[in-house]
Parts: structure tokens; sequence; C-alpha cells
């Protein structure tokens, strides 16, 4: 590995997100300090300039997304303050003055002749919003969103070319969401299955009641979770749980968002239908039968942990038949799923067919952060997986042949042996020996 | 320390030092290339953080492969030549022939191609040999490394693309050649050394010089000093090594021989001479086996032995000179069995492997290993840990000599493994995106759906007015003519075929270029990408153009979109109605306006009338049409509209009226409302009552003036 780069003085304070644009010449920071920054790459000397700067929320902000160029320049970020605003650039020259009044961005301004335009807010969050993700371009100028109020919602753009009338055209509990478009306990049985999958590759499950105490379990922790949300201030719920989503990118199964809320620590992957109430697909969940037991009992992981999922990415599928998921939770495992779609069978059918079901495996299972694990993303084609944990590393995961996920590489913040020994030279390291 | 990449300037001591403050890292990998942002965020831990606030926070930037250097560059990019040249070879064979591996022409042209990656390896170790100045810096890859490159291909294309018709002939002497020249041994140094002295079997090099250059085949070097041997006190060895000398030089060699059977029977025959050396030899008294140095005659014997072929002397031999597994095998295509075979390699280098085993960290030797016993897949895997260039090309032939399996359990077969694991290093630098897809659309379906990830991302640079001169680009596209990198990838997605990827590149490029008011040159790429939303998106654009910059202005840009309208109609005739429409209107009404303009009022209102006679005018814009007819309504020098005209413009009027009175005041209403600053419906009712007024007096003027 090589070091391509650095921004000493990024922010004033941590910075909780960082998205490149869809070509990574720009890079969207957002921070603790309430603030947006634009960085743009200087490819000839490959520095990275400040384009644009200024005070989005006013709390911390959470998360930040761009759209698909075919939109434009336009970003979407999430804050703690309960709102997601959608921001677009304007280059000075020839735009249409907006109609109605707008909250120029803030006083950091630079003198650069673009500047981003506060489009629209939204405010219907009844809790932080924790993440928030431009839908797939081919599904339109869509977004959704994810807040600490369990409460997925999408948002599609009514008025493009002004972007501000968004249509609040879903809001869903992840917890509470059905399981299957229709209720029978038919239905439900056949729906187990897809649940307990994981079993099959889970070395800690044994016996053939797994899913049984899945589905138990699943059902318990749903009624526990929405009773606890009607009592606020109940312990620290917020700071235990993980909220997250993403995208499916492929256009051909329709519009799936995977989605992981509260303490769970499962992801659910969702299904939204333009006429229909949304559904769920398929539920991703490592080890119901043992929840909690694989929290790690490191006293350095800042207390009692919860097995929250607090990422979740979707791999561009690129030709595959199969999904990789990959999660990220609070009990420290990085684990990639692979998502079996069901057969394409009529919908009156799916229901008792086995062939019509989603179906998930594990294929990786990483403990190496041995801490609680922030964040997993995919890179474009869904070959490296990285991974953030709170060992303070990042780490990198490839598919070597026959399709075994191994290391490929971390990459830390310390005093280096070789710079103890004021030798920085760099290195490049082997992938194949980590 | 072991595996971590540390970033610089460093932040903590210690990786835990992180947590401690309540931080820790995250990143974000970079679409651009294989590299990644890490920022410090806050720890994901229930407790709050005890931490110095605002501190300045960093970015750092990383990748995972450093970015081809000049001689790295040069050497992607001229293989890749080679690469395409079999490409193209692997697509008009098998569309011809199913069975076109077997066509010896066609075998022959791989085996060329094959050959010209080792020629081009072999150019690049020795540029990178050469202790000349290196002005566009050091290099990235020693030379050792293409040394190493050099063998391994050299050695596949021995053993795996023969000459077409030696498939089935013996192959120690090219296994012997190959040798030769990537493993000198003896070295020259010592010949050169051994030819200086007077009585050179004096020397302690002498006996393992002659012995290691005979096992080599080098008869040259042989019999030379099998001939300074005459000066040896003994006469004995004297005579033995003139005998000797003679049969060395008279070894069959295959490539003189037209029939593998003479070469075959000649073989026999010199064997039975080096059988009768061997009976003189013994008949030598055990006393004269000496001189003052050495036992000679047990050197002698070891000769003997390798040229007799006895499997345990070579062996034993090779060991004791310090010589590996691949000598003993080339010796024993030579010397062993002399109708060594391809086919009966792998079982003889396993055998040999059982007691010379090869260098586990030496990765070439085990690329060769591999090789040698014929574990393509294995090869595959060691050659991709030596660098990925060498797994990817020469799993690009191994496939079509069925040396790897097409299928795969995983979807992806072994070749595309190989080859889009050299993609994605090649990925490592945008500037090589056009290299990237093609080796990624050389695969199946996941290679190309990787490719169109890379290819929709390559910056298309339309803002980039430095890179071509300002005013020629400006002009060229104006023209029509797509410039620059977006012509080059829209050809690239072309000569791929990979419409889906074209489609959304071309999306992109409209919205950029309705974003700097090139509302033409959008529209085709719209159309191009048959993206009739986007079409009416732009159509809105322009439209708006009309409120926001007025007549003039919009009449400008609508003349900009008149011949997409044309093409369009030509192109696709069927393409999505309602879109199409909104641009016929758009094109019309800026005739309508720039007919207003030029003062051709006569023109202007049939115009008018024609547009909603044509039912061309959408209702929203009924209101803003209706009032662009006041002027001419009033125009006092001729009546310009026809009493049907004037009665049909009545009509719509009144239509307007009654749907507001209806509540459906904003589907007529909305845009005139919105050409009136501060305005509201209320404003426009009014201004549509000037229409009505209007309307009337015109009625009652062309009622007078008909009398």
């Amino acid at each position: 590995m090589i070091q391509t780069g650095v921004i000493s003085t990024a922010h004033g304070d941590l910075v909780t997100d960082a998205s490149y644009d869809f070509y990574g010449l720009r890079l969207a920071t957002c921070s603790l300090d309430q603030r947006i920054k634009l960085w743009q790459l200087d490819e000839t000397n490959g520095n990275w300039e400040l384009e644009d700067d200024w005070k989005a929320h006013d709390a911390a902000v959470s998360k930040i997304s761009w759209t698909h160029p075919e939109f434009g320049n336009i970003i979407a970020s999430a804050s703690f303050d309960r709102t997601v605003k959608v921001w677009e650039q304007t280059s000075g020259i020839g735009m249409p003055e907006p109609q109605q009044p707008v909250q120029a961005n803030g006083s950091g301004s630079n003198a650069s002749t673009s500047r981003w335009i506060e489009r629209a807010v939204l405010p219907e969050a009844r809790g932080t919003v924790r993440a928030v993700e431009f839908a797939p371009h081919h599904f339109g100028l869509k977004l959704a969103s994810i807040s600490s109020d369990n409460h997925l919602r999408i948002y599609e753009c009514l008025e493009q070319p002004s972007l501000t009338t968004w249509q609040l055209s879903e809001e869903t509990d992840i917890q509470a969401l059905p399981l299957s478009p229709s209720a029978s306990p038919f239905t439900r049985a056949q729906q187990t299955n897809a649940l307990a999958t994981p079993t099959q590759t889970s070395s800690s499950l044994d016996g053939a009641s797994a899913p049984l105490i899945a589905q138990a379990l699943q059902q318990g922790l749903q009624q526990s979770s929405s009773t606890s949300q009607q009592r606020p201030g109940l312990g620290n719920r917020e700071a235990d749980g993980g909220w997250c989503i993403s995208w499916c990118k492929d256009r051909y199964w329709g519009e799936l968002i995977a989605a992981g809320a509260g303490t769970s620590g499962v992801v659910k992957i969702i299904q939204l239908m333009p006429s229909n109430r949304p559904i769920t697909l398929l539920t991703l969940d490592p080890s119901p039968a043992v929840e909690g037991a694989l929290v790690p009992a490191d006293p350095d992981a800042g207390g009692p942990s919860s097995s929250a999922i607090t990422s979740v990415s979707w791999a561009p599928s690129c030709g595959r038949s199969y999904h990789l998921i990959a999660t990220g939770g609070r009990d420290g495992h990085v684990r990639i799923w692979r998502v079996k779609p069901g057969e394409e069978v009529e919908d009156d059918m799916a229901a008792d067919s086995e062939d019509g079901q989603w179906s998930a495996s594990i294929v990786a299972d990483f403990e190496n952060h041995k801490s609680a694990v922030g964040r997993v993303e995919w890179n474009i084609t869904g070959t490296v997986l990285s991974s953030a944990g709170n060992d303070g590393r990042i780490r990198l995961w490839k598919a070597t042949s026959g399709n075994v996920w191994r290391p490929a590489g971390s990459i830390g913040v310390e005093q280096s042996e070789q710079q103890e020994n004021e030798n920085p030279v760099e290195r490049d390291i082997d992938w194949n020996d980590m | 320390m072991s595996g971590v990449f540390t970033l610089k300037p460093p932040l903590v001591q210690k990786p835990e030092d992180l947590l401690a403050a309540g931080q820790s890292l995250s990143a974000t990998p970079s679409p651009l290339d294989n590299s990644l942002a890490v920022f410090t965020t806050p720890a994901s831990s229930s407790q709050s953080a005890r931490r110095p606030p605002d501190e300045e926070q960093p970015v750092y930037f990383a990748g995972s492969d450093a970015v081809p250097s000049y001689e790295r560059r040069l050497f992607i990019t001229d293989t890749l030549v080679i690469f395409a040249a079999f490409q193209n070879l692997l697509k008009t064979s098998r569309s011809k022939d199913p069975e076109w591996i077997h066509n010896e022409r066609n075998l022959t042209v791989m085996r060329k191609l094959a050959i010209d990656y080792v020629n081009f390896i072999k150019e690049c170790w020795i540029h990178a040999s050469q202790p000349a100045p290196r002005p566009d810096g050091p290099l990235q890859y020693s030379a050792d490394h293409y040394r190493s490159l050099y063998t391994c291909f050299s050695l596949f294309v021995v053993l795996y693309l023969p000459e077409p018709g030696y498939e089935e002939a013996p192959v120690g002497e090219e296994l012997m050649e190959w040798l030769n020249i990537h493993f000198i041994e003896p070295s020259t140094e010592e010949g050169d050394h051994l030819s200086s002295l007077k009585n050179p079997w004096e020397d302690e090099t002498f006996w393992p010089y002659l012995t290691r250059a005979t096992l080599r085949g080098l008869s040259k070097a042989s019999v030379f000093f099998l001939k300074m041997l005459s000066g040896h006190p003994s006469e004995d060895l004297q005579h033995l090594a003139e005998t000797m000398a003679s049969i060395i030089s008279s070894q069959p060699r295959l490539q003189n021989f037209t029939a593998e059977r003479d070469f075959a029977y000649a073989s026999r025959r010199w064997k039975d001479k080096v059988k009768a050396l061997r009976v003189e030899m013994e008949q030598v008294l055990e006393a004269d086996r000496f001189d003052d140095f050495d036992n000679w005659w047990d050197r002698f014997s070891d000769i003997v032995g390798i040229l007799e072929g006895r499997a345990e002397i070579v062996q034993r031999v090779c060991e004791e000179l310090g010589a590996d597994w691949k000598e003993v095998c080339a010796a024993w295509g030579v010397f062993v069995d002399a109708r060594f075979r391809r086919q009966d390699i792998p079982d003889v280098v396993d055998r040999i492997l059982d007691e010379m085993p090869p260098d586990p960290t030496n990765v070439e030797d085990m690329v060769h290993t591999a090789l040698f016993t014929g574990k393509a897949v294995d090869a595959l895997a060691h050659a991709s840990q030596l660098d990925r260039w060498l797994a990817a090309h020469l799993a690009d032939i191994m496939e079509p000599l069925s040396l790897i399996s097409v299928d795969s359990q995983d979807e992806i077969p072994v070749r595309d493994l190989h080859v889009l694991a050299y993609a994605e290093y090649l990925h490592s630098d945008p500037a090589l995106w056009r290299i990237t897809v093609d080796y990624m659309f050389s695969c199946g379906d996941v290679g190309k759906e990787r490719g169109d990830e890379v290819l929709v991302r390559v910056p298309l640079r339309l803002n980039d007015k430095s890179a071509t001169a300002p005013v020629e680009g400006e002009g060229r596209i104006r023209a029509g003519n797509v410039v620059g990198v977006l012509k080059d990838v829209n050809q690239t997605c072309f000569d791929y075929q990979r419409e889906g990827a074209r489609r959304t590149i071309c999306r992109i490029a409209a919205q950029t270029l309705v974003h700097e008011k090139n509302y033409g040159l959008a529209v085709s790429y719209c159309s191009s990408a048959e993206d009739w939303q986007g079409l009416g998106r732009i159509v809105d654009r322009v439209l708006d153009e009309y409120i926001t910059s007025g007549p003039a202005r919009f009449a400008q840009y609508a003349s900009d979109i008149a011949p997409s309208l044309q093409n369009l109609n030509i192109r696709h005739p069927s393409s999505s109605a309602v879109f199409v429409h909104r641009l016929m209107f758009a094109v019309r009404y800026s005739n309508f306006q720039q007919l207003r303009i030029k003062h051709e009022l006569q023109s202007a209102a049939l115009d008018l009338v024609a547009m909603f006679r044509d039912d061309v005018v959408p209702k929203s814009w009924w209101a803003v049409t209706l009032y662009d007819a006041v002027e001419l309504l009033q125009y006092r020098s001729a009546l310009l509209f026809s009493a049907a005209g004037a009665a049909e413009l009545l009509a719509k009027l009144e239509e307007i009226f009654v749907r507001t009175s209806q509540g459906s005041g904003g589907d007529y209403l909305d845009i005139l409302a919105r050409t009136i600053a501060g305005g509201g419906y209320k404003e426009a009712l009014d201004r549509l009552k000037t229409v009505r007024l209007a309307l009337a007096r015109y009625f009652a003027r062309s009622a007078v003036l008909s009398i």
C-alpha cells in the first residue's frame, strides 16, 4: 500500500462521514462540527483543495450521500438535528433563480463561483437521522433515510429542476415490518426457512429447533423494542443501537434496500413497491439463538456492547447471480452474506413455492477488529470490502480463488516502528501476506 | 507490526490510544482508483467520548497499489497490443471453426504471440538491467522481477506451446536450452580462469566445471577441457579423455534428424559407444586411478555415468554441484531418456521433487514447479503472487489450450479471475481506464459488468474547457461533434457493445450540458440514450428559459434544439410521444417568438392559430400563448387573424375561465403567473381578461371592416 495524500486539517472536530462523488474527483466530508466540506482533487499534483465549506445543520452531521450525476450535483445530508437536507451546487452563471427564498451556505464559503444551495429540508424524522442514501439512478431521484425512531423513510423528488418538493412516499417502522405480503400463518412458516438459513453456516448453532427459536426471539425482540420505543429516555438505547441502510444497486430486482435499526443485530432486506406496503423479503440474522453471547468482553470497547449492526453495504452485483451484503456490528463481526434471490415465479405462487424464497448464507465472518465495527463499504466493483473498527484499523478483505474471503491488508494511524527509527520509507506491502 | 500500513503523520503512539480518546478510524473507498479516504471518527461505543474538543482532524488517502511508473506503463501498454491481437485471434477463429484449436495455423499464431510476450519481457529485462541514467525516475520493478517473468513465460511456451507437429517430440533438448538461457552454469568466469591455467586439472574447480558443462550439454566447453587433459600425466586418462571428447561431440541432436525414429536409433548407437568407454575405464588399474591431486577416475566415472544416463548419478552429481530439481529434469531429458516427452514430464518431476523439493519461499521456483508438474491452476496462483500481469496473461493462453477449466463454481472462470485481478491493479491508475476496460471486457458477464462500472465513472470533463482550445472546443460542440473523453468513452461503449453503460454516460453528459445551457447537444444525447423523461426535463428547462430569461433568449435556446427534433422524428418515429410533443411545442413556440421579434406579424398570427389547431400547445401554456396574441390582436394596420382563427382563440380562452371557475386554474395559470413578478393566479386571470377584451375589440373591428 502507499499513501497518496493527506488533508491535515480537514475539520474542526471528528469526521462523521466522507463520501466520494460518482467519479471520485470530489470528496464531501461532514463532521460533529455541523459543517459539510467539499474537497476537489487536483489531478495534476494529487492534492485535495477545499472547494466549499458551510454550516449545514444545527447538530452533528451523521451521513452524506451524492446523487448519480445524471441528476446534477446534489448531495443529501442527515443529522442529529432530526433532519435530512438536500443541497445543490449552482455554478454562478445562468442558473435560474430559485423561486423560494433559500438559505445560502454559511459564512465559511470561500470566494469560488460555485455555491451549494439548500433546496429542501426533510423534517419528518422523530429521532436523530443516522443515515441517508440516494436510490440507484434507474429508480429516479429518490432517497432513503433511517433514524433512531427506527423508521425507514423514502422521499421522492417531484419537481426535478427545482428540487424543492420531496414527497415522503414511504415511512415504515423497520422492526414492525411484516415478513411477507400475506399474514397467513402458512406463509409465515415458509418465511422462517429463509430467516434461519444462517444456521447452515454458523457453527454456534445446533439442532433443528434453531429456526423456531430464531423466530420466537425475533418476535420477542420486535415487541420489546417497539414498547421501549414508546418510553422516551429509556437507558442508553440510542448509544447502543445502530441504524443503517444500503440500496441494492441492481435494477433487475426492483427497489430493494437493506436496513438495520436499533439493537437487534439483524438486517432486513426490504422490497419497496409503488402500490403496496414495503415487505421484508429476508432477514439476515447471524445467530439469533445465542443473542448477545458473542459480545466481546473487551473492557476497552466502551462498556457493554450490543450486537447492533452499525453499517450495512450492498455490493454492486456486477453480473453475479447472487448478491453480497456486508454488515459490521458492535459485536466486532464483519460478515459477508451471500443472498440468493428467489426464482422468478408468479406472485400468487410465490407463497407456496420454495423457489420463490430469497435465501442467505454467511460466506465470511471476521472478528479481526476484536472491537465494535463502525463501518463497512464495498468498492465500485464489489471486489474489495473495507471495514473500520474501534481497534483503530481499516481492514481490507478480498475474495481469493474458490471464493474464499481473506484479509487483504490493514491501515493504521499509529507511530510505526519505521517512523520511530526515523526512517520513513514508503513500503509496498504484499497483500497476500496479510 | 506485520501487515499494518501506517499513515503519516501518525496520530497516536499505539492504536489503542485512539479508542481511549473516544476515537476510531473510518474509511470510504474511492471510485476513481483503488484508494481509500481514511478519517478519524467518533468511536462506536456507548460511552461518551473523552476527547479534547475542537481539535483539527485530518483525512488521509491511501492506495492499495502504487500507480504504474514510466517503465511499468510501457510494459503494460505494449503487452496490451499482444493481448489484443490474441483476443482478435480467438474471436475470429472461434467463430469460424469450433475445432479451431486443433488447426495448425492457429496454433502457430498462438505460439508466435506467446513468443512475442517472451521477447517483450526479455527487452524489458535488458532495459531494466542497464545501469543507464533514468530521467523518468527509478525503476518500479527491478531487473530481477522482469527476469523472473522471463523465465516463467518462456518455460510456459517450451512446455505448453511446442511448434505444431512437435507436440509428441522429445523435449529434453528444449528444456536444457531453456535452463541454459536462464540459469547459466558453469559460469564464464570459471571457464576463463581454467583455460588460463597450464594444468587446469590441478585446480579444484576443474572437475566440477567439466561435469557441469557436460551435464548442461555444453559440448564445446566439455571437448575443449577434455582435450586439455592430453597434457595430464596419466596416459590412461589422456586416452579416455580423447575418446570421451569424440563421444560428446558426436551426441545425436534431435534437430539434425528429420525422423524421430532415426534420432532414436542414433541415440541407441551412441549409448553403445558410451558403454564401450565404460568398459575401457574399468580396465584401468586401481593404482593408476589417482593423480597428485585427486581420484581422477571417480570424477571421470561420474561424467560417464551422466552420459550413460544413470538417473541416480545424475541426481547425485546435481546435488553435489548445488544444482536444483530443474537441472535434474532437463538432464533427464537429454541423457536418461532421450525420448522424454511432454506428457512424461509430470511423473518424472514428481519423483525428482520427492528427493529435491522446490524452495517454497521462492515464488518463481514455485511457478516453475507447477508448470513442470502440469498444475496450471497452481501455476497461476503462484504467478499472481509474482505479478498479476503474469497470471493474467498466462491464464489468457491457458484457457484456449484447455489447461484450465472454462467453468467455475463461482461464476467466474479461472482465466477471468486472473485477468480481472490484473485489471483491478490497472485501475490503480485512472489514466489507464482504456486498458482496464479492455481486459475487463475480454471476460464473461461478471467482468463485463465490472468494466461498465469503471467505464461510466471515467470523468467526461465536459466542464474542462482548458482541455481543448476554448473557442475551437466550443465551436465543435455547437457543431454537434463530441469532443475529448466523451467521444472516447462513447466509442469504447460501441466497440464492446455496452449499450447500458453508453446510455448512462449519455444521460450524464446531457445533464451536464443542460447545466451549461447547451440544450441542443443535451437533446441529442438524451435521444441517443432514448431517455425520453430526460428529454422532457430538458424541454421543461428550455421552456423555463421563457419565464426566467424572456422570449428572445428562449427563442434562441429553442432554435438550438430544433434540429434535434427533426432527427428524432426520422430516427425514432415511435419515440415516446408525450415528450416529443412537448419538444415540438417548444420548437414551434420559439419559431413564433422569432417571428414576433422580426415583426413578421402576419406569419406569427397564422402560426399562433396553427399551434392551437394542431393541438401542440400544452394546457399549462395556453394562457401564456393566448396572452402573446394581445399584441397581434391590437395591431392597427391590419387584421391578422381570420374570423375562424380568432374564434378558436376565444374558445380556448373561455375554456380556461370555465375550468378555473371549477377549481382547476392551476393547470392553466401556473406558468403565466410565474412570468408576472410577485404575481399569482389572480394577476394571471387579469391578464387573460385583457386577452378577452382584445378579442372583443378585434371582433368588433373585423365586423366593421368587413361590411
